[in-house]
């Protein structure tokens, strides 16, 4: 275990980069990263495609290994303490993919059960997806007939069963309808209220300004600037923003 | 707890799955169709054993009762057949049926028994013309290749199931995007695919054993727990060896459709194309001679030994001074002579049968030497040798039935070089046939080598897995 960095809000950060590196060949995805989120941060990363945000994700999550520096999640090296540090994630990628064939409720227990979860008991597993915004008569039915925001929602039930310090979230509402978009961030914000970390990596300004607590914004890998979302208004954040990706740095 | 976890979910998928249902309810009825036809044949060859069985009884008594009528005055029913000369009663018309009684799992695998032949008719003719006169002209292989038994499901069919059950087992999961969300949990792609698969070896593994437990029973099988035994380890093996196969296909991160064209072409290779070169190349290399130039050889040696008659019995109470006593020398009896050209004959045709054998041994051995480059010959083999039906205990029982062929002739034939009358009291004497059977140990040494090979490759293949497994992550 290593000794953690103090976040921007003074606790403990439960996410953290330090000098983060990822090469893929001769292309540097990802340019030493230093970040650090605490309990109760929604930290958006923010850049346009190619710019190192899913890389970011997917190092935390140990899917991929660093080239140089560290990700930790509550203080535990991610390369090093794989398991450990899942255990205290939960991450919701663009698509939730669930078994079709199964049910939400089925889904869930699967999932919870793999998070460290243990038998939660059809009446709590069904509480769950209600409070993730799924109803009652949904849960039952097989996630074949589900739209792709309810699939989001089954996605936020795992996180909540799984009771994580942390969640990644990778474009979570690209490509869904401004209603199920807004329930899906009032659900970060509950989750947010509870303590969780959240790292989200989205395209979505408006949706960074009005969730997020601070936001990163990446281009060709590097964390370009980061703001705190009170204090800049959506234009601001869209102005700064086409400031810094527009085209002046070009990958290394 | 991932275990029980992922266990249970197998479980729903597989529930949830009507294709999947189908496709195992059909290797169900596959496989109680093989079990049925296993079990008709190995009536069929009871019955037959019975009716051979019952045949030497019969024969005896009216042998018996003949030669009881004759002393207490009466005549033979025919003056060529009268029983009382040792050339008749040692001859067709007294001969004694060796029999090999089924295998103790017949019903299981047919194997070679349907082929090869499993009683004799022995008496003082029977030579070597008479034990390669029942197929035997065929290389191993072709052997190999009978009915649709259950031996035939597991070794050509299992394979097929087990792929289909587990060429897309991560894949699939990668392909629907489920393999991230279950690689973000705390868990190993490679333990939950190694439960994945265990989970569908058990599914494999419950129905081949099921089938095969209930024919046993059915057939009294139960009454050979170690060849069973065998069975169980060798069937298991074997479809293990397919799913680590799948496993290790999987590892390698390619698409469902590319995991099902390399383990279809790996069956094929295998199971079908491998043990065909084999089977060509041991005919090739080692050709058989022709059954027309042993039948010719029969028909030669028989003219001549006819033509040559009293030369050949000279030279023959040479050979054996201790038949001359019985023997008038200036003029010899008919049944010494006869004899004499009929022993002609069998040197002739022992000459022509020992150039098939030895082709033959040269072709076994090929194939032998080969069987280790596919997991089929080797689970076929030792399925075969657990049912009782395979080529070592019908080796064995030709062996036994050779001498005693030669018990018979020593019996009989210095009765015809002495020109000696038999009589009912010699019938208690008579040599009879019972067949000695191979021990379990003798089971258990012929099954050590391709158990074994089995085994390695599947312990190779499993590491190779297992390995390719550790490397994958959730963004591949």
């Amino acid at each position: 275990m290593t000794e953690s960095q103090e976040s921007h809000t003074g606790a403990a950060p439960l996410l953290e980069a330090r000098g983060l590196t990822k090469d893929y060949g001769g292309t540097r995805a990802l340019d030493s990263l230093d970040l650090a989120i605490a309990p109760g941060e929604v930290y958006c990363l923010l850049g346009p495609n190619g710019a190192g945000k899913t890389t970011t994700i997917n190092l935390f999550l140990g899917f991929v290994a660093p080239s140089a520096g560290q990700a930790l999640v509550a203080g535990l090296n991610v390369s090093t303490h794989d398991r450990e540090s899942k255990r205290r994630l939960a991450y919701i990628p663009e698509q939730v993919m669930l078994y079709r064939n199964l049910s939400g409720i089925e889904n869930l227990e699967y999932f919870a059960a793999l998070g460290g979860q243990g038998s939660l008991g059809r009446e709590r597993l069904v509480e769950i997806l209600v409070e993730a915004g799924l109803d009652g008569e949904a849960a039952g039915r097989r996630v074949s007939t589900y739209s792709k925001g309810m699939r989001q929602k089954v996605g936020i039930a795992i996180a909540i069963a799984k009771e994580a310090d942390a969640l990644l979230l990778d474009e979570p509402t690209s490509g869904l309808d401004p209603t199920a978009s807004s329930e899906f961030s009032a659900l970060v914000e509950r989750l947010r209220n509870r303590g969780v970390a959240v790292l989200m990596a989205t395209h979505d300004l408006f949706r960074a300004k009005d969730t997020g607590t601070r936001v990163g914004i990446m281009h060709y890998g590097r964390l370009v600037t980061e703001l705190s979302t009170a204090e800049v208004g959506h234009a601001d954040l869209e102005r700064i923003y086409l400031e810094h990706v527009s085209d002046n740095g070009g990958p290394r | 707890m991932t275990a029980r976890t992922v266990l249970k979910n197998e479980w729903r998928l597989l529930m949830a799955d009507r294709p999947l249902k189908i496709a195992l309810g059909l290797f169900v009825v596959l496989l109680g169709y093989a079990l049925t036809n296993g079990v008709v044949w190995l009536r069929f060859q009871e019955r037959t054993v019975e009716a051979t069985t019952s045949g030497n009884v019969e024969r005896a008594s009216a042998l018996r009762q003949e030669l009881e009528a004759i002393e207490a005055g009466g005549q033979p029913s025919s003056p060529f057949a009268d029983p009382r000369s040792p050339r008749v009663l040692g001859g067709p018309s007294g001969s004694h049926t060796a029999v090999l009684a089924p295998g103790p799992l017949t019903a299981l695998a047919i194997g070679q028994s349907d082929l090869l032949p499993y009683y004799y008719d022995v008496n003082i003719y029977t030579n070597e013309a008479s034990f390669h006169q029942n197929g035997e002209v065929e290389n191993p292989l072709n052997l190999m290749v009978g009915r649709f038994d259950l031996a035939f499901a597991v070794v050509y069919l299992l394979p097929l199931l087990v792929l289909a059950l587990s060429f897309n087992v991560l894949s699939e999961e990668r392909e629907q995007g489920t393999l991230a969300l279950t690689l973000s949990q705390p868990v190993s792609a490679r333990s939950v695919v190694t439960v994945k698969l265990a989970f569908r070896a058990l599914v494999v593994a419950a129905i081949v054993l099921g089938v095969s437990l209930l024919g046993a029973l059915a057939t009294g099988g139960f009454g050979s727990p170690g060849r069973i035994l065998l069975w169980s380890v060798t069937a298991v093996a074997y479809a293990l060896f397919w799913f680590a196969l799948a496993a290790w296909v999987n590892a390698l991160g390619r698409s469902s459709a590319w995991n099902a064209t390399v383990l279809v072409g790996a069956w094929l290779v295998l199971v079908v194309v491998l043990p065909a070169a084999i089977n060509a190349a041991a005919g090739l290399l080692h050709p058989l001679p022709s059954r027309v130039e042993m039948v010719t050889a029969q028909r030669e040696a028989s003219n001549d030994a006819v033509n040559r008659r009293s030369e050949l019995l000279a030279r023959y109470l040479e050979d054996h001074p201790e038949m001359a006593d019985g023997v008038v020398a200036d003029e010899p009896g008919l049944g010494a002579l006869s004899w004499a050209a009929t022993d002609a004959v069998n040197g002739r045709l022992e000459e022509v049968a020992a150039e098939h054998d030895a082709r033959r041994a040269e072709q076994t051995a090929l194939v032998r030497r080969y069987r280790f480059l596919s997991p089929a010959l080797l689970a076929q083999e030792a399925l075969l040798d657990a049912a009782g039906t395979g080529d070592a205990r019908f080796a064995d029982f030709q062996s036994q039935v050779r001498a005693f062929a030669e018990r018979w002739r020593e019996f009989f034939v210095p009765a015809i070089m002495a020109d000696e009358q038999m009589n009912a009291g010699v019938l208690a004497d008579v040599p009879t046939f019972s067949l000695v059977d191979g021990d379990s140990a003798d089971l258990a040494r012929r099954a050590t080598a391709p158990l074994a090979v089995l085994a390695g490759l599947l312990a190779l293949i499993g590491a190779a897995a297992g390995v390719g497994l550790g490397r994958v992550r959730g963004a591949d």
